[in-house]
């Protein structure tokens, strides 16, 4: 599944297993999902197709490898893929590095240049770039940067200038219901609450349980005035179109809030 | 090189090397021979594929690990499942991650976090892990020779002559500088820590086990006798790494 965000720039989208059950394993059956309805936590993959070149930003799990190379072969229609950018060398994230450079041999691979284990995950002859690091497709311009909030060492988010979209990849993911997939946050029926937020980064970057909450929102404001998106294009989320900057605001709540709490459960 | 360093209960450690440009990082194993078969923890990286695979076999008398308990699906600690199943038939694989088909790991049998269950005759626990960077990663405590597999944490990098040595082989225990390599480059998030919340955590985890031995994936082995220390330093590394780090102004 796929949709397009604006001409050119695509959201491909794996929802991966149901996860209502583990909601329900853990006593919490959430507000915001249909009881009738599966729950997912997705893997997005970004397409970029600029005037000159194509840019795709992940790879989709190994469970969506043929999904991915069948997605890039309609969006392309027919032109080679340009660059893959493979935020970090996590399973879900980069799974299918090989199969599409095998689909695509002339495609430059495109790692970050932070970290010092590049050879363990064979990205040693890929391009590294990090903040500062700007590809021009023609007509989309990407700039890259080094992830705040990772899981890896060898890690980077992105941005896109003319559309102002900021790809915080592990950050800013939730989950979401089945009929919710691929629709736009402000096409939700239910606004996004903060529960989902905590779901997710509470899993995922659990760490927060141990750090000085202060400072992550000290952090998290520096981001908002650093890149002052208009979108948000994470990796395992939906797309924000609209208040991006507010987004990113109610997580100085959400990393509260999973202080407060034990450790919500794992993801993964 | 020995085939195997023998630590203790059964437990043996295969250590291998990535040289970085001044200081080596282990990427190891680690072997558990019980009373009726051997037990691998995580299975190393596919940059050391042969003298793994070459290693379990002198150690196992050919026979190779019956099962495969992994920490999480990191490429370094997952690299050689498939090349080890391959060469030895009937390998069980354990995984806590709760989907692994996304993880590359399809028919793994699922352990839980904060459960324990027992693989073939062992019987293990899967800990809650304050150090680390995936979401699914366990921390393995081995009940029969109370070692605590910590995967990423407790890690610490090695001069190129130290290779083989555990906590027990240095002077003044692990050096704190070396810990210090090790968690700046590779747990970022330590930029934000809580030093305090992170030594609560680790007390936590060591009331409630008896440790023999601390055996990181990138480490020297810890044994029980120089865990206090190592911890402190630890602790005290993990303190100075957020202490260096400033929220820039934007
Ligand atoms: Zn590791
Ligand atoms: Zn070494």
């Amino acid at each position: 599944m796929a949709r397009e965000i604006e001409p050119g720039f695509y959201w491909i989208y794996e929802g991966g297993p149901d996860r209502s059950e583990m909601f329900a394993a853990e006593g919490s059956s959430p507000a915001w999902a249909n009881p009738d309805e599966a729950v997912y936590i997705p893997q997005c993959a970004y397409l970029l197709c600029g005037e000159e070149e194509s840019l795709l930003l992940d790879t989709l799990s190994p469970a969506g490898s043929d999904h991915i190379l069948d997605e890039l072969e309609a969006l392309l229609d027919g032109d080679g893929l340009d660059y893959l950018v493979v935020s970090h060398p996590d399973v879900p994230h980069a799974g299918n590095t090989l199969a599409i450079l095998d689909a695509y041999p002339d495609a430059t691979l495109v790692a970050p240049r932070y970290g010092d284990d590049h050879e363990l995950y064979r990205l040693d002859d890929a391009l590294r770039v990090g903040e500062g690091d700007e590809i021009d497709l023609g007509g989309y311009v990407v700039a890259f940067h080094e992830a705040t909030f990772l899981d890896a060492p060898v890690s980077l988010w992105m941005s896109e200038r003319t559309t102002d979209t900021l790809f915080p990849i592990d950050w800013l993911g939730f989950p979401h219901g089945e009929s919710e997939a691929l629709q736009f946050v402000d096409e939700l029926d239910a606004p996004l609450g903060d529960d989902r937020l905590v779901q997710f980064h509470g899993r995922v970057l659990f760490w927060h349980q141990y750090v000085d909450v202060s400072k992550v929102k000290r952090e998290i404001d520096r981001l908002i005035a650093t890149h002052e998106p208009e979108q948000l294009a994470p990796a395992h989320g939906l797309v924000v179109r609209r208040e991006a900057t507010e987004q990113m605001t109610r997580m100085k709540g959400v990393v509260e809030e999973i202080e407060r709490r034990d450790r919500i459960g794992t993801l993964g | 090189m020995p085939a195997t360093i023998p630590l203790t209960g059964g437990v043996r450690w295969i250590n291998e090397c990535f040289a970085h440009e001044d200081a080596h990082e282990h990427v190891s194993v680690y072997l558990i021979e019980t009373e009726t078969a051997a037990i691998l923890i995580d299975s190393g990286s596919f940059y050391h594929r042969e003298a793994i695979a070459e290693r379990i076999d002198q150690a196992t008398g050919g026979d190779g690990p019956e099962a495969i308990v992994l920490s999480h699906s990191d490429y370094p600690h997952a690299g050689n499942i498939s090349t080890i199943r391959d060469r030895w038939d009937d390998v069980e694989l354990v995984a806590s991650s709760g989907s692994p088909e996304l993880q590359g790991l399809s028919d793994a049998q699922r352990c839980t976090i904060g459960d324990s269950r027992t693989v073939l005759d062992r019987r293990f626990s899967f800990v809650d892990p304050p150090l680390a960077d995936r979401s699914h990663t366990a921390w393995i405590y081995d009940h029969g020779s109370g070692v605590l597999f910590t995967a990423d944490g407790f890690g610490s990098y090695h001069e190129p002559a130290d290779c083989d040595r555990t906590s027990r082989q240095f002077e003044d225990n692990v050096p704190r500088e070396t810990i210090y390599q090790y968690h700046a480059n590779n747990l970022a998030w330590l930029r934000y820590v809580d030093p305090e919340k992170l030594e609560a955590a680790l007390a936590s985890i060591f009331e409630t086990y008896d440790i023999s031995y601390v055996a990181p994936i990138h480490g020297h082995p810890i044994s029980g006798r120089e865990l206090p220390e190592f911890t402190n330093r630890l602790v005290d590394v993990a303190g100075c790494i957020a202490s260096e780090y400033e929220v820039p102004e934007p």
